[in-house]
């Protein structure tokens, strides 16, 4: 029937006189280049704010390197809802989105925020909202904002309102060092420290719930590993057995932890089941280190590094344990394995004429991608959209912290540059 | 020999029952055991004997339980028989031995005469046999002869009847031969005559055939000249047809080729403002919110004379919004859309299909 009524459809559509034209002009390529943008400064209605709102989305999806924001200086008119716009000026500047908005003071301490995203060459909102928020929760809500104009644009969710945990290292003046834990927005900024130490402190992994990490701490004297709830600050540590106790990996469901334990003597993973404390053995290679393990979204396997080779290579596991298949064979030395959210792209340190890149190895062709051209770079972790990999590097001895686009086009570098930092790891989507 | 062992026995037999009687008189009360053997006819006639001195015995012994007395008298006259008979036995032996003594010698007597005899047979029939050969010798030279003589006979009548049989059959081949000479020359004469008549005959036909091609070439060739005449009119017919079609057909070809001409020059401008369309909107299309690859999307368009856009539709969706909108995003920053002057090329490109695709 239905089969029937689109034959006759079919029909119909091909007797239609622009189809009897049936002149087609195909149109191959394209550019890729970053979409130009106009984001209008938002109106505040003669008080000043305490955030330049329109600015840190500016940086957002500049940074992103999928927008070319217009310069401010290019704006012909200052509109801050649709009715002030005249497209056809803007469509003169080229630019494809036009956003728009404004924030206004209910009190003292509450405002109110609102914004259009527009297609200026069809004349059409693409997304629109109306929010109120203290005024601490102004820079948040610009990321937010952020999200949905990269989501409106280019398809993909937005990351810009997640998070990223990393280690900062400082000198004290007794020549001792001070070692914490911190948490800032995605673009580096507004870091919260979360733990301090005198102890390193290493390997910190995001929950999937975003409100959980784990991390390994030295500061009884041995490596431990920890977990802290972001929101009490409540921290206990989960594994201390004899001997080493690192690289803690968060199960997707948020229940179990892959660990790294030399209890048995050589460095092996074991997975430890956080409520029940049950804890089982996965690898078991008494002459090779097995270490740095990361679960497949699909909760069933892990990757891991392994020196079982000779040489420190990515292999792959069932979570109950068996026998290891090498996943990574391009080159000597592979290690510090982190997986896309889809499951097809894996992010490594990828070892080549004595200098540490980040690269990247899709999953289903084998294909390796070399992203980074720093020489000195580590721990990589990819953005929860999978579209960016964060890691750390190094520059005049002192680490930094990095981002670059998973086909290696868009590199960013995050933080202020006078502090000394590493071991990033990118939080998932706060939910 | 045979005989002396057949005699042995016999001795050993008549010991045996002697020696049975002896026993049978030490014990009467028991049973006899030997049964008296039966081949022998002369055993058997002194068992005869023996019977009779058996059932004496028994008598005896019978008397003996009535006289008891007489006992040992009566046993010395038992004894004085039995010695009687062993006497009496003994003789016989000698007597049966002696008897075959004789026949033994008398047999040899006669077996000496009997072989003379035989002897003087034999020289006798070996005399006999030679007259005999002899004989029958001088009988078969004589038949040798006999046969000799009929056979050459029997020769000379075959070699007679042969010549006579060739004599009758050498005139018989004559006779034949003189018949069937007459019949050849007879069949000679008929062939001959039919041969003259087949000749007159054919020569009759061959005159006949002559004259009937003459006619068939004659009436030919007036048929040839006919058709011959009516081509000659068609040909002209044609020639004169095809120059009028001709000139039809040229005016139609000018016409044509005008035609012709004017919608390649309209293509021809179509197809450089076509080249003209599609620089301007792949300048104009940035793609890179949709990066995933294998996309296409198909748009309606309709421009306004001066090639500003009318209307941009999506007719098939690449099942992605973003890519659908930057294809259509192209067309509208596109605009507007290059034009020809000569509005016969304009008018084809009023209304078209664009087909995105990034490879």
């Amino acid at each position: 029937m239905t089969k029937r009524w689109l034959a006759s459809f079919w029909l119909l559509a091909l007797l239609l006189p622009w189809q009897a034209q049936a002149l087609i002009i195909e149109i191959t390529g394209g550019s890729e280049a970053a979409l130009p943008i106009a984001i209008v400064p938002f109106g505040s209605e003669g008080f000043s704010a305490p955030e330049d709102i329109s600015a840190v989305i500016q940086n957002d999806l500049s940074r992103s390197g999928r927008f070319s924001p217009l310069p401010e200086s290019d704006l012909i008119s200052s509109p801050h809802e649709k009715s002030e716009i005249n497209f056809k000026d803007w469509r003169l500047l080229r630019s494809e989105g036009l956003l728009v908005g404004k924030v206004s003071s209910v009190d003292g301490e509450t405002y109110q925020v609102q914004f259009q995203l527009f297609d200026v060459y069809k004349g059409q909102q693409l997304v629109g909202k109306r929010y109120q928020v203290p005024a601490s929760g102004l820079r948040r809500l610009a990321h937010q904002i952020s999200d949905q104009v990269y989501q409106a644009l280019t398809g993909e969710i937005g990351v810009f309102s997640t998070r990223l945990a990393f280690v900062s290292v400082r000198d004290n003046s007794d020549g001792s060092k001070r070692y914490t834990l911190q948490v800032s927005d995605s673009d580096g900024a507004n870091p919260r420290t979360v733990l301090q130490s005198k102890q390193p402190i290493l390997s910190p992994n995001w929950a999937s719930d975003g409100e959980r990490l784990a991390y390994v701490s030295f500061e009884n004297g041995k490596a431990e590993v920890f977990v802290q709830e972001m929101r009490s600050g409540r921290r206990n540590s989960v594994a201390a057995f004899k001997g080493l106790n690192s690289a803690p990996a968060w199960s997707p469901d948020g229940k179990k932890l892959a660990l790294t334990l030399s209890k048995a003597g050589n460095p092996e993973i074991y997975v430890l089941e956080l409520a029940s404390g049950k804890l089982s053995r996965v690898t078991h290679n008494s002459q090779a280190i097995d270490t740095e393990a990361v679960w497949m979204p699909n909760s069933r396997e892990l990757l891991f590094t392994s020196d079982r080779g000779g040489r420190p290579q990515i292999y792959k596991v069932s979570a109950d344990g068996g026998r290891a298949k090498r996943v990574t064979f391009e080159g000597r030395y592979n290690a510090s394995p982190d997986i896309s959210s889809d499951g097809r792209t894996l992010a490594m340190v990828h070892g080549l004429n004595g200098q540490f890149y980040i690269a990247v190895q899709d999953l289903d062709s084998g294909a390796v991608l070399v992203l980074t051209e720093t020489g000195r770079d580590e721990s990589p972790s990819f953005a929860p959209n999978g579209r960016m990999i964060l890691y750390a590097t190094e520059k005049n001895s002192h680490g930094e912290l990095a981002a670059v686009s998973v086909d290696g086009r868009i590199h960013q570098r995050l933080g202020e540059s006078d502090r000394d930092v590493r071991e990033p790891a990118w939080s998932p989507i706060r939910k | 020999m045979i005989d002396n062992i057949l005699a042995g026995s016999y001795s050993l037999l008549l010991h045996a029952v002697l020696l049975g009687l002896f026993i049978i008189g030490m014990d009467s009360s028991s049973k006899p055991h030997f049964v008296a053997p039966k081949k022998v006819d002369i055993v058997q006639a002194t068992v005869m004997d023996e019977a009779q001195v058996l059932e004496e015995m028994m008598h005896l012994q019978e008397l003996e339980d009535k006289k008891l007395q007489e006992e040992k008298e009566r046993q010395t006259k038992v004894d004085e028989k039995l010695e009687e008979t062993q006497k009496e036995l003994a003789r016989k032996e000698r007597e049966f031995l002696d008897q075959q003594e004789r026949a033994k010698i008398e047999q040899q007597q006669r077996d000496v005469k009997t072989q003379q005899e035989q002897d003087k047979i034999k020289q006798l029939e070996q005399q006999r046999k030679l007259e005999d050969d002899k004989r029958i010798k001088a009988e078969q030279a004589r038949k040798v002869e006999e046969d000799r003589t009929k056979k050459a006979e029997q020769a000379r009548k075959l070699e007679e009847d042969r010549k006579q049989k060739a004599e009758q059959d050498r005139l018989l081949a004559e006779e034949l031969k003189q018949k069937a000479d007459k019949k050849r020359r007879e069949a000679e004469e008929k062939q001959r005559i039919a041969e003259a008549d087949r000749k007159v005959e054919e020569q009759r036909q061959r005159d006949a055939e002559r004259k009937a091609q003459q006619a068939e070439e004659d009436e030919k060739k007036r048929l040839a000249k006919l058709e011959q005449d009516r081509k000659k009119a068609e040909a002209l017919k044609k020639k004169k047809e095809a120059e009028r079609q001709m000139q039809d057909s040229l005016a139609e070809e000018f016409a044509k080729e005008a035609q012709e001409r004017e919608a390649t020059r309209v293509a021809g401008i179509v197809d450089i403002v076509v080249l003209q369309i599609k620089q301007k909107v792949k300048r104009n299309w940035n793609r890179s919110g949709a990066t995933k690859s294998g996309l296409e999307v198909t748009l309606h368009v309709k421009l306004m004379p001066g090639g500003d856009v009318k209307q941009v539709s999506v007719i098939r969706s690449s099942g992605n919004a973003i890519f659908d909108r930057s294809a259509e995003t192209a067309v509208y920053k596109a605009a507007p859309l290059p034009q020809p002057k000569d509005p016969k090329a304009a008018a084809e490109l009023r209304d078209f299909q664009f087909v995105f695709k990034p490879e």
